[in-house]
């Protein structure tokens, strides 16, 4: 069955009506921010999800590759940005194999508004997609309702006014790559630091014109847990058992038999 | 109290250890404050060395359980082999997100070694698929905070399978004591290599 | 305040239901049989919103017995006709207007020779018990039966443990349930006892 399944949507409608609450899902409140320089252009994102008060994840990847050389970072419901991220990059790669040429950014953000709009923004994916294509480096960025963006330097998420901050006050045309590398780090570090919804490590992404895309996966990480100062390893018996059951797992003795010369004379027909 | 995740409480927990997994869970199951049975398991094994934990919403819990071991069992007949953990994971995540607007009450633990290389593998889910891939530990259930609270402090990487198995004991054991909503039991599947030790734990009864 | 409860014993399981009928303030019959027989080993009890009851057992009684006469007599064992009327439920949960039924199935499986007891609820959540009731009985009941219940009983002194059950009941429930029909499932199949 293609698409989504709405079977449970009244089940839930129902348990509402009798008083039950929805759950939370994992959020990445989020800090992302991209930023154009010579020849190429660079994102970047921290590597906090939460779901409600609570940190769910303290190294999550929120920088999804669409195609080789066009990436995304993604905030919002985190659901939402990886399943959207990965449709997307599927119907892309089909799309450049039929138009047998590369994928262009602008293809990825066309298809990521148009189904964003079709889901009137009850898909939460705030994505910023940027890359580099045969028309050059591009940086974009789509909201939930399916509203796009383009600019040379942007930032989303809840950590977003924090990261705008420093690119604002930094940002200058036509940057180095080691300026907008650390442009972009600077920012989300901001919002680790002041954002309670952003946190822990910064990952990187930079494409530039005529080479391959390159992450760096944790490129900063100030958020090093420290050393332990003592084990709290357990004495072997401590907890009590009821019972136990052990199931060996037997490796699979495997004999190779070669068709002895007798068996292959007589299957022989053709000579 | 009012959401249909914590209707009937239980909780789970994984962690990862040197060359094996742990995966335990409580073995409650209430109607609100009303305890009915003590023997509801909500770990299930898929093949060898694969296994996935269930939480929440009772009914889902049962109903996700038979949809997984039918889509295992013609994965198995299809494939003529048996599910890896990062394939169930996948499996897992797009099941959950089909019923994006009307989700299942649950919170899914995946965790087991990857036939082949041996390599330790645990990841967890939030209840429309989203993955939370971990290198230490997982939590769900209605003593979610309660669990990272005890395995933040008490779990250290590399412990040997029966060391893993103490650390994962004390801390489902001691974060089920302050939830009212689990408890009742507990149940602890150690895997390694060439053995799966199950333990059924003493616990209080209250 | 519809009183349903099973205990399971050695050889069978007992079903108790409360023979009232009520609608708001008034009691409009005390000759009301919350059961139906669904084959020759299983029995169903049941609570919740009247009119979704009788027509939800009768619906699953009507099935079980087509899945009888389809295959040649050979009947669902209790755990077969759990999972079946667990699913039903299930389902109807994602419906407009969910059933909102409460089931206690005693069952009998002939292969095994052994008595079971289904708690099943409108959510579809199911467990196999020992004991088990639903609604306030529950809550009245409960520590009665962890208290007293031994797995080694047999049906009369399953029955006496049922009694003392219902006295509890009587003595604190606030309303006149009109006492209650008792049936047993064994290897002899379903059959009423009530006094």
């Amino acid at each position: 069955m293609p698409g989504l399944s709405f079977d449970n949507y009244q089940r839930n409608h129902f348990l509402t009506t009798r008083g039950y609450g929805q759950p939370t899902a994992t959020s990445t409140g989020t800090t992302i921010v991209g930023c154009k320089f010579k020849g190429g252009v660079v994102i970047a994102a921290d590597t906090r999800a939460t779901a409600g008060p609570i940190v769910a994840d303290k190294n999550c990847e929120k920088l999804h590759r669409l195609a080789p050389k066009i990436w995304c970072a993604g905030a919002g419901t985190a659901a939402d940005t990886e399943m959207v991220t990965q449709l997307i990059a599927s119907n892309l790669e089909l799309h450049s194999l039929h138009q047998n040429s590369q994928p262009r950014v602008i293809t990825a953000l066309t298809m990521l508004k148009q189904h964003l709009f079709k889901y009137q923004g009850h898909l939460g994916a705030y994505l910023i997609v940027a890359g580099v294509d045969p028309t050059g480096a591009h940086l974009l960025s789509v909201q939930a309702h399916g509203s796009t963006d383009i600019g040379q330097y942007q930032s989303l998420g809840s950590g977003s006014l924090a990261a705008m901050a420093v690119l604002e006050s930094h940002w200058v045309p036509d940057m180095s790559k080691e300026d907008a590398m650390k442009l972009c780090a600077d920012a989300i570090e901001s919002g680790i630091w002041n954002d309670l919804g952003s946190g822990s490590n910064v990952d990187l992404c930079v494409m530039e014109v005529g080479k391959d895309a390159e992450l760096y996966r944790n490129h900063l990480t100030p958020n090093v847990r420290s050393e332990k100062a003592r084990s709290y390893k357990f004495a072997r018996g401590t907890t009590a058992v009821l019972r136990e059951s052990i199931r060996d797992i037997l490796d699979v003795e495997e004999t190779v038999i070669t068709f002895g010369s007798a068996s292959v004379d007589a299957m022989e027909v053709d000579a | 109290m009012s959401d249909p995740s914590s209707i009937n409480g239980g909780t789970a927990v994984a962690m990862v250890g040197k060359d094996c997994i742990a995966i335990a869970s409580d073995l409650r199951l209430g109607n609100q404050s009303l305890g009915l049975a003590n023997n509801f398991e909500k770990v299930f094994q898929f093949g060898d060395k694969t296994f996935m934990a269930l939480t929440g919403l009772a009914s889902d819990v049962i109903t996700l359980k038979e949809t997984f071991r039918l889509k295992n069992n013609l994965y198995n007949l299809r494939e003529e082999r048996e599910i890896e953990p990062q394939t169930l994971a996948n499996l897992v995540s797009s099941t959950l997100y089909e019923k994006r607007f009307g989700p299942y009450f649950i919170g899914p633990i995946v965790a087991g070694l990857d036939s082949k290389t041996s390599k330790p593998f645990i990841c967890g889910f939030d209840l429309i698929g989203c993955i939370d891939f971990a290198k230490d530990f997982i939590v769900s259930g209605t003593a979610t905070d309660q669990l990272y609270g005890m395995c933040e402090s008490l779990y250290e990487p590399n412990l040997e399978p029966e060391d893993l198995f103490e650390t994962i004991s004390q801390a489902l054991l001691n974060a089920v004591d302050r939830d009212a909503l689990s408890g009742w039991g507990a149940v602890v599947y150690i895997v390694t290599k060439d053995k799966v030790v199950k333990r059924t734990l003493r616990t209080r009864q209250d | 305040m519809d009183i349903i409860l099973g205990i399971r014993v050695q050889e069978g399981t007992i079903i108790a239901a409360s023979k009232a009928a009520t609608r708001g303030i008034s009691i409009l019959k005390d000759t009301d049989d919350k059961t139906r027989i669904l084959n020759t080993h299983n029995l169903v009890a049941f609570t919740g919103e009247s009119g979704d009851t009788v027509h939800f057992t009768e619906y699953i009684q009507a099935n079980i017995q087509l899945h009888t006469m389809r295959e040649n007599d050979l009947e669902l064992s209790p755990s077969a006709v759990a999972s079946f009327v667990r699913n039903q439920l299930a389902t109807s949960l994602r419906s407009r207007k969910p059933y909102q039924v409460n089931v206690l199935l005693a069952g009998y499986d002939v292969k095994t020779n052994t008595p079971t007891l289904n708690w099943i609820d409108y959510l579809g959540t199911q467990t196999e018990l020992p004991y088990g009731a639903h609604g306030y009985a529950a809550f009245y009941c409960s520590s009665l039966l962890d208290r007293h219940y031994r797995t080694d009983m047999n049906i009369d002194e399953g029955l006496k443990l049922l009694d003392d059950c219902l006295e509890e009941l009587e003595r604190r429930m606030p309303i006149d349930f009109k006492g209650c029909y008792i049936k047993v499932v064994d290897k002899d199949g379903v059959r009423d006892i009530t006094k």
